[in-house]
């Protein structure tokens, strides 16, 4: 084998990230100090909502160090203007959707614990700090809700005059009164509650942002996956911006999972206050910071419906779900729970008929926003948990319930009741691969021998699909060949730890054949490259496809050159490793060589690719628990997942993906909750202290296998997104092996009412035939 | 304010600290050394852990004047004349990194763990890491890397 393959796509190579990483050589946003740099803090709300009757801040004013105070009642006058919904979501009356107006600092009133009210810069942490502990806020304190079914309640507290109702938006899919009639006839029908719990992304790397404004330009260097989309809402924000008067820079990025996806309240807050000061202002959040107000996860509450006929075939399904969108939602908080959760919702089965009632709820809580899988997690934990109660209720294996409503290889292309189209899938053959790899079959003797130990043992499985592009399917690469000696590739997807930069060297090396240290990836400059950035699962197909398409088309404009070079007809100039040569001969010149005699010693090639559809990546993954009867405590003892993301570049970062992922749904199944105060409205889980993140001693011997023999059909490389697949997958996994626990332990479909996270106390009252309250209003 | 000395990744340096002033501060601060991070306010994440005098600590949880005439080993200390540390090898073999913003507390951690411990068990090793948090990998590299590294190290094969 020659060393161009070994490096080359599809082979298992270290990843050029690395070297530095493990130096502590890394650049991220916090690492960077320039002279001069002055530090920012936020005074948040101590109220989950209140008039705010004054803001005093002259004693803060009057302390060491403190450079500016900036109000809410500053950036309005000044004209900043509030993060808008886009247009095309309604209430039920028909309206335009509606919310508070996102401001960056708040005014008259507050909506939830967090919210920023006023910011004081000064020369260093300590005195920022001790200046905005001594602004003095005085609240008059008014009933707040921090849960969608009671926002619901008549009499609930009204977040926003303009949605008495305390409804932001709500829709309604497919066709109700076919569906109730597919119900009323139907030989089986089960009915859940379920509730998605609201979670925190909880990136290692808190948000972090660096503005400075000099020479009339306003530079944010900042812990972003959309230094683009940031750069356009700050025009949007704050007047006198231009998109040319704006740099958005982003190093290195310690973890994103989607929670860095758009613009924070926060970001617009530090450039206005460096327009002003003149002198580079950072703000790095802390860990509570994050917790108090970056995008939560989920928080779907959902009363869910299946009918089935006496085969066992799927008739319809029927959800009414509330999202709960905090007091100042995003398009995004909207748009996950409305539409894109609903688009996956009927998965890789296939099922006629739907009827959704699906409604964004106004709270007193922070806003929900992306977070790995964004809202397909929600939909797919609905569909399997169905599944699984419909086997139960028919004794039925739930996986020949599930391979009965498969949709067949002679379907594709499918359209699923949603409108949505799936190119490829192959998806009982993933399912048999599944069933062997966990050994299927074989459960019932470890069923025995774990009884045999006193453990209460469950089995799970999850067969599912997921949408990923963002519906952001095109992508721009810009290849510069250096007299230097590199191949340069720039793109505007954006790293944050998901190994993308090796991905694209390994598909370069593919084209040019240099070795791979000769091939670097510049990412997250707006000076450089724009677009939609990393999010939903895009980047590999979309940027991926577009370097190898500037890799293709530099080497043809390559061979025009050298044959100009070398006076030889174009025809006849032959690549191979980064060299041209002319056919037949032993004249020839080299990649870089070339370069330098060129305009600018560089050769410059852009190129584009479009995927034609979303990728429709799919799995099985099947779990084993075993259950403590005596304390209720979870231990998973096998997980086993089949995959199928197309064709695969990077086969050890796809692994780290999968795995990684999964790690992330169980804590969604097992710990991770945020929580709110019934009362005060106060966040409970504002530290790693109080929210649960998967520690080292979870699980962690995976079985993971690929199937590459379905490649996308819809892109050039082949690929389906790999990056929220596994997090989507192991949550309905984990739950229904537990489910399954405790349902064999005679709690029979009683089992069915346990809610996530399945700590050690909810199994074990459950256990006990405690349940809690019902979840749904 | 007051002057300090101690030994960082074999070097003496001297440095002005506030009596509040903690040692991740220090490093991060006036010793740019921003290899070390800061990843929570509670002291939970392990991020920040460096080695004082040859332990693992949370450096977000020691005064800089703690850390007087002591030696403190930073990431940018494990590698030595350009010849990457074992731990930093397997951590980049293992793939037991992705975002890379805990790694260096988790390779902090692992290297007292090897000093203490040359052939840990899979449960040392996670008992180890029990106070470092990783969002990306769900640590299942993560303890693959450290084993790795205790074999490099015992002198067997990786």
């Amino acid at each position: 084998m020659t060393a161009a393959l070994r490096f080359g796509s599809g082979q298992a190579v270290r990843r050029v990230e690395d070297p530095a990483l493990v130096q502590g050589l890394g650049k991220f946003t916090d690492d960077v100090a320039p002279d001069g740099q002055v530090f920012l803090r936020f005074v948040r709300s101590s109220m989950a909502h209140a008039k705010l009757l004054a803001v005093d801040t002259d004693a803060a004013r009057a302390m060491p160090g403190v450079l500016a105070i900036y109000t809410g009642a500053d950036l309005l006058a000044a004209g900043v203007k509030p993060i808008a919904i886009a247009p095309g979501f309604k209430r039920p009356d028909g309206q335009a959707a509606t919310a508070p107006p996102k401001r960056a600092l708040a005014v008259d009133l507050v909506r939830f614990v967090g919210e920023a009210i006023a910011m004081v810069v000064a020369e260093t942490r300590e005195a920022a700090r001790a200046a905005a502990d001594a602004v003095m806020v005085d609240y008059e304190a008014l009933p707040s809700v921090s849960d969608a079914p009671s926002a619901l309640q008549p009499g609930a507290p009204v977040v926003w005059p303009a949605a008495p109702d305390n409804i932001a938006a709500e829709m309604r899919h497919g066709d109700a009164a076919a569906a109730a009639a597919a119900f009323a006839g139907a030989a089986h029908t089960v009915s859940l509650p379920l509730v998605n719990q609201r979670l925190a992304a909880s990136p290692m790397e808190p948000r972090s942002v660096l503005a400075s404004f000099a020479d009339g330009r306003l530079t944010l260097r900042m812990s972003s996956q959309m230094p683009t989309g940031v750069r356009t809402s700050l025009v949007d924000a704050i007047p006198g911006l231009t998109p040319e008067s704006v740099r958005v820079l982003v190093g290195d990025v310690g973890g994103g999972f989607g929670m860095k996806t758009g613009i924070y309240t926060e970001d617009i807050a530090v450039a206005y206050a460096a327009l002003q000061i003149g002198r580079p202002v950072k703000w790095q959040a802390e860990r509570v910071e994050d917790f108090l107000t970056a995008a939560a996860g989920r928080d779907l509450v959902s009363q869910a419906e299946m009918a089935l006929d006496a085969s066992g075939k799927v008739l319809a399904l029927r959800v009414r779900s509330l999202a709960n969108v905090g007091a100042y939602p995003t398009t995004t908080s909207i748009v996950l729970q409305l539409l894109i959760g609903p688009w996956v919702l009927t998965s890789i089965y296939d099922i006629p008929l739907i009827a959704l009632h699906l409604t964004s709820v106004l709270t007193n809580c922070a806003a929900t926003g992306a977070y790995r899988g964004a809202g397909r997690p929600e939909s797919i934990y609905i569909v399997e948990r169905l599944f699984d109660a419909a086997a139960r209720e028919m004794k039925l294996d739930p996986a020949e319930l599930r391979r009965r409503n498969m949709i067949r290889p002679d379907q594709f292309p499918y359209q699923n009741p949603m409108g949505q189209v799936y190119d490829c899938g192959q998806f009982e053959k993933l399912l048999d691969q599944g069933l062997a790899l966990a050994d299927w079959n074989g459960f019932a003797a470890r069923r025995e021998a774990s009884k045999a130990r006193g453990l209460l043992r469950g089995r799970g499985i999850a067969t599912f699909l997921e949408w990923t592009g963002g519906n952001a399917l095109e992508e721009n690469v810009q290849v510069q060949v250096t007299a230097d000696g590199f191949v340069e590739l720039t793109s505007a997807t954006m790293a944050m730890g998901q190994g993308i930069a090796t991905s694209y060297v390994q598909l370069a090396h593919d084209v040019f054949g240099v070795p791979i240290e000769k091939i670097r990836v510049l990412q997250g400059d707006t000076d450089r490259a724009n677009g939609f950035g990393s999010a939903g699962s895009r980047s590999l197909f979309t940027g991926g496809a577009a370097v190898r398409v500037a890799s293709e088309r530099t080497v043809e404009q390559g061979k025009q050159l050298a044959a100009d070079a070398l006076e030889a007809p174009a025809t006849d100039i032959e690549y191979s490793a980064g060299r041209f040569s002319v056919a037949g001969t032993d004249l020839g010149i080299g990649l870089f060589e070339l370069a330098g005699r060129q305009a600018g010693a560089r050769i410059v090639v852009d190129g584009s690719a479009k995927a034609g559809a979303p990728s429709w990546p799919n799995g099985c993954h099947v779990c084993e628990v075993e259950v403590d009867p005596a304390t209720g405590a979870t231990e998973i003892v096998a997980y086993a997942s089949v995959n199928d993301i197309g064709r695969i570049v990077s086969p050890t970062i796809v692994r780290g993906q999968i795995e990684g992922g999964a790690v992330q749904g169980i804590g969604q199944a097992l710990c991770e909750r945020v929580a709110y105060d019934a009362e005060s409205g106060q966040l409970l889980s504002a530290s790693f202290m109080d929210y649960a993140l998967p520690h080292a001693d979870g699980f962690r011997a995976f079985k993971t296998t690929f199937d590459e023999s379905v490649p996308c059909l819809t892109n050039s490389l082949g690929a389906k997104g790999v990056g929220e697949l596994g997090t989507i997958g192991a949550t309905p996994a984990v739950v229904n092996a537990v489910v399954d626990a405790l349902a064999h332990a005679g709690l029979g479909r009683d089992a069915e009412k346990v809610q996530m996270p399945l700590t050690g106390e909810v199994v074990w009252r459950a256990l006990q035939r405690d349940f809690g309250a019902p979840v749904f209003g | 304010m007051t002057r300090i000395q101690l030994t960082v990744n074999g070097r003496s340096v001297q440095a002005d600290a506030e009596p509040a002033t903690l040692l991740v501060e220090l490093l991060r601060g006036p010793l740019a050394l921003t290899g070390t991070h800061v990843g929570c306010d509670t002291s939970q994440c392990g991020a920040c852990t460096v080695l004082l005098d040859g332990d693992a600590v949370k450096s977000c949880s020691v005064l800089a004047v703690q850390a007087a005439g002591r030696r403190v080993t930073t990431v940018e200390g494990l590698a030595k004349d350009g010849t990457l540390h074992p731990v930093q090898e397997a951590f980049i073999a293992c793939h037991g990194l992705q975002c890379g913003f805990c790694t260096p507390g988790m390779m902090m951690t692992a290297t007292c763990l090897l000093q203490h411990n040359p052939r840990p068990s899979e449960g040392e090793i996670v008992h180890a890491l029990e106070g470092n948090l990783c969002r990306c990998t769900g640590y299942v590299n993560i303890v693959a890397a450290v084993q790795q590294a205790a074999r490099v190290m015992s002198g067997e094969a990786a």
